[in-house]
């Protein structure tokens, strides 16, 4: 694994394959630890924690209170430094670049979604989503073209210039997802995404990622507590007192295996229902 | 979407917050500026009422240096009723009763020579020992001519004739059980004829100096008149009207404020006028001898007595002590035009620090509030790479220019209200120091230069601005620095 540390301003060289050659690791965990101190004690929040995502995978982490998702999140988006171990990120030791080098690996390496939505509330849509693009030498008509161009993948096409209180939150979301893939990150780190939604809004962002996932290659790292929308990823990560204690797959992995996950019948990649037991693939209340 | 354009936009967001900062900014920048203006404005007055008053301090230096060269010479007549005439009508001049009174006996006919005059007043002193000194007697000008030629130490002679112009009053007088019916001079101007010839007017203390309005009266002016500010009361004439005195048209050059009260009534022309008008052609009712040094002015007298024994000759002593009061007022006055320009200054700094503390606080909680106000949008944008300089400079940004919104405020502000501002602000800007000597003001804004009023320079404006983008600066320094150091964790938080 080649280390890359990042001197100049410069952004980060982006491959010309999207977020690494599919199938190869973009992220891992080596050994790592991170322990927080309360007054004297010390409360250890990951505790010798490895992890490996390939590039183009759709992983859920999950996990009760405390089980330390959130100082996990913090770590792989370089938000937080770990105690010991080695963050790999794209083939970057992040745990290893001083805390003015981070802010690069954040802009060019990660596309954050958050729970609250965090849009700038008065920036227009297509201004939020060019934001991350400032200081990465593209021209301003590029950064609108980038910008129009995702704000159409999200399915907001026509609401470019309105602003996030005239926007619902479904759709504020999916603002936050363009603005997230502006860069072309090599992961989307999405913390409780669906957590401030209705459930209809929140199986349309669900299908959203798993719809990049499945024809962009976009590895998503979602933290979540939602067992529906964790359900619906290709891998979910049981984490307790930091450590990962359990992995299953999720029925986005039927998605992509082409397997009905009921009758175990061929379907294609953008079936919602299996055609042969016309059952959802998707865990859903209503919608699939 | 720059950083500039963003900075614009959180500052609109916020309307009513920058609102408030534009105004509390923008005064406080207008009394930044318009103090200095004030203090600039402030140090010309004083400048100018320093170089009045040290002037005048020689001046009344000089005056008294002439003064004690001064005698007065006049005829006494020893038996002029003061002020009344006989119950029974009797011509004035032979009047028993000296009642005292102001104005002195009518003569009752006119004025025509070799008549008393009433009013006569003696070398410009009425009240001192009044009922003693008698009235003046006609003099025949041509008598005189020898004082200047003949008496060693001698440096001019000034002529004068004085008038009095009044209506008879006639009251009821009761003497101890039988009562009269007296008529007296109820005084409603004095007439002052002296020669207005260059060697005079330019080197003695012949013309009131007091000039509040118009011009003094110049050497060879005639037929034009100075006058008391009651004089122009009286007559309801301002400078360049004309007014009739006995029946003769005059111009008003100037109006005068009187040194003493006893003056008040008197206007001043040439001495030819004065003769005219009066039918005295020929004829003075004193002389003012000038002595060549104050060493000489005890012989000169006696010479003067020889020579004319008909004349009471006096020194001018009283005056001497009248000037020389008024000389140390005006010192006084020095001294505390100096003060309060100190003064002025140090006021000036103590507040003008106070306000550049009270905007850069103002601009310091403001923006430390926005920062607090807007923890999650900085932590959002940290997180979606925005580096900690770019974050910060984005802070300053918005400080900065607010400052420099609300110094645009200020300027306008200060164009407008700056000499309103600084006169309330800073000790005696707009009037000058006080004193008074002999009990008359002698110093103010209207006899010793300009009001002081405080104006905007190009360069006060630019130092507004540069003080805006200071303090804007100054003030967001720390809200920018704590808006870098939030964590990118923030954006995490739940709201």
């Amino acid at each position: 694994m080649s280390k890359t540390v990042l001197q100049s301003d410069k952004p980060v060289p982006q491959p010309l394959q999207p977020a690494s050659q599919a199938g190869k690791p973009v992220l891992q965990l080596e050994n790592l630890s991170k322990t927080y101190t309360l007054g004297k004690r010390e409360v250890p929040a990951l505790a010798n924690l490895n992890l490996t995502v390939n590039a183009g995978e759709f992983v859920a982490i999950m996990g009760p209170s405390g089980s330390g998702k959130t100082t996990l999140l913090n770590v792989i988006g370089c938000i937080d430094k770990p105690t010991k171990g080695k963050v790999l990120l794209d083939g970057i030791d992040a745990s290893a670049l001083p805390e003015n080098q981070l802010y690069k690996i954040r802009r060019d390496k990660m596309g954050f979604v958050f729970q609250t939505f965090n849009l700038l509330p008065y920036l227009n849509a297509r201004e939020n989503v060019e934001l991350p693009m400032e200081g990465r030498g593209k021209s301003k008509a590029e950064q609108t073209q980038r910008a129009k161009e995702l704000l159409a993948m999200v399915g907001l096409s026509g609401r470019e210039e309105h602003r996030p209180q005239r926007l619902s939150a479904g759709e504020q979301q999916r603002v936050a997802i363009a603005r997230a893939l502006a860069n072309n990150p090599a992961i989307i780190l999405a913390d409780e995404p669906t957590g401030n939604l209705d459930s209809q809004n929140k199986q349309g962002i669900i299908k959203l990622l798993g719809n990049l996932n499945l024809n962009q290659g976009t590895t998503i790292i979602m933290v979540t507590h939602d067992s529906q929308a964790a359900r619906n990823t290709e891998r979910m990560l049981l984490l307790k007192d930091g450590k990962i204690v359990k992995e299953m797959q999720g029925l986005h992995a039927n998605k992509k295996g082409q397997t009905c996950p009921h009758c175990g019948s061929r379907i294609q990649a953008t079936d919602d229902k299996c055609p042969a037991c016309k059952k959802p693939i998707y865990a859903s209340d209503e919608l699939f | 979407m720059g950083i500039v354009s963003r900075a614009f936009r959180n500052i609109a967001r916020r309307k009513m917050r920058a609102l408030l900062v534009i105004v509390a900014l923008g005064f406080a920048l207008s009394i930044m500026i318009s103090i200095p203006a004030g203090v600039l404005a402030n140090e010309k007055t004083a400048n100018t009422v320093a170089s009045n008053l040290s002037n005048l301090i020689n001046q009344t230096g000089a005056t008294i240096n002439q003064t004690l060269t001064q005698i007065t010479c006049s005829i006494p007549s020893s038996n002029a009723g003061f002020g009344f005439t006989l119950p029974s009508g009797t011509s004035g001049g032979t009047g028993t009763y000296r009642s005292g009174g102001y104005g002195g006996g009518s003569g009752g006919s006119g004025f025509t020579p070799g008549q008393q005059f009433g009013g006569g007043t003696v070398g410009g002193y009425f009240g001192g020992g009044a009922f003693n000194g008698g009235q003046a007697t006609p003099m025949n000008e041509s008598l005189y001519g020898d004082i200047n030629t003949s008496i060693a130490g001698v440096a001019a002679v000034e002529p004068i004739l004085e008038a009095s112009e009044g209506n008879n009053v006639t009251r009821t007088v009761d003497y101890g059980g039988y009562t009269h019916a007296v008529t007296s001079l109820n005084v409603t101007y004095e007439i002052e004829g002296i020669p207005l010839t260059v060697s005079l007017v330019d080197n003695y203390p012949i013309l009131p100096t007091n000039i509040t309005a118009g011009s003094n009266l110049q050497a060879g002016d005639s037929g034009d008149v100075l006058l008391s500010e009651s004089n122009s009361a009286y007559f309801g004439a301002g400078v360049g009207d004309s007014v009739t005195i006995l029946g003769q048209s005059f111009t008003v050059v100037g109006i005068y404020n009187p040194a003493s009260v006893l003056d008040a009534q008197t206007l001043y022309m040439n001495l030819s006028d004065a003769q005219a008008i009066t039918n005295n052609t020929g004829y003075i009712t004193s002389l003012t001898v000038f002595a060549q040094n104050s060493g000489d002015v005890s012989s000169v007298a006696t010479a003067i007595s020889t020579l004319h024994p008909e004349l009471t000759v006096s020194t001018a002593q009283d005056k001497e002590s009248q000037l020389s009061t008024e000389e140390s007022g005006y010192t006084t006055a020095l001294a505390s035009a100096d003060a309060s320009d100190s003064q002025t200054n140090s006021t000036a700094i103590e507040e003008i620090v106070v306000v550049i503390l009270a905007t850069s606080l103002i601009v310091l909680f403001v923006m430390l509030y926005t920062v607090k106000e807007r923890t999650k949008e900085i932590g959002t944008l940290k997180a979606i790479g925005f580096s900690n300089s770019t974050v910060m400079s984005q802070f300053m940004l918005e400080g900065i220019l607010l400052s420099i919104i609300a110094g645009v405020v200020g300027i306008a502000i200060g164009m407008i209200a700056a000499p309103t501002i600084a006169s309330s602000l800073l000790p005696s800007v707009g009037a000058a120091p006080r004193a008074t000597a002999g009990g008359a003001v002698i110093l103010g804004t209207t006899r010793f230069g300009a009001l002081a009023v405080a104006t905007l320079t190009p360069e006060l404006v630019l130092l507004g601005f540069g003080l805006a983008i200071l303090l804007g600066t100054l003030g967001s320094l720390y809200p920018a620095w704590r808006a870098a150091k939030i964590r990118p964790a923030e954006a995490m938080r739940y709201e």
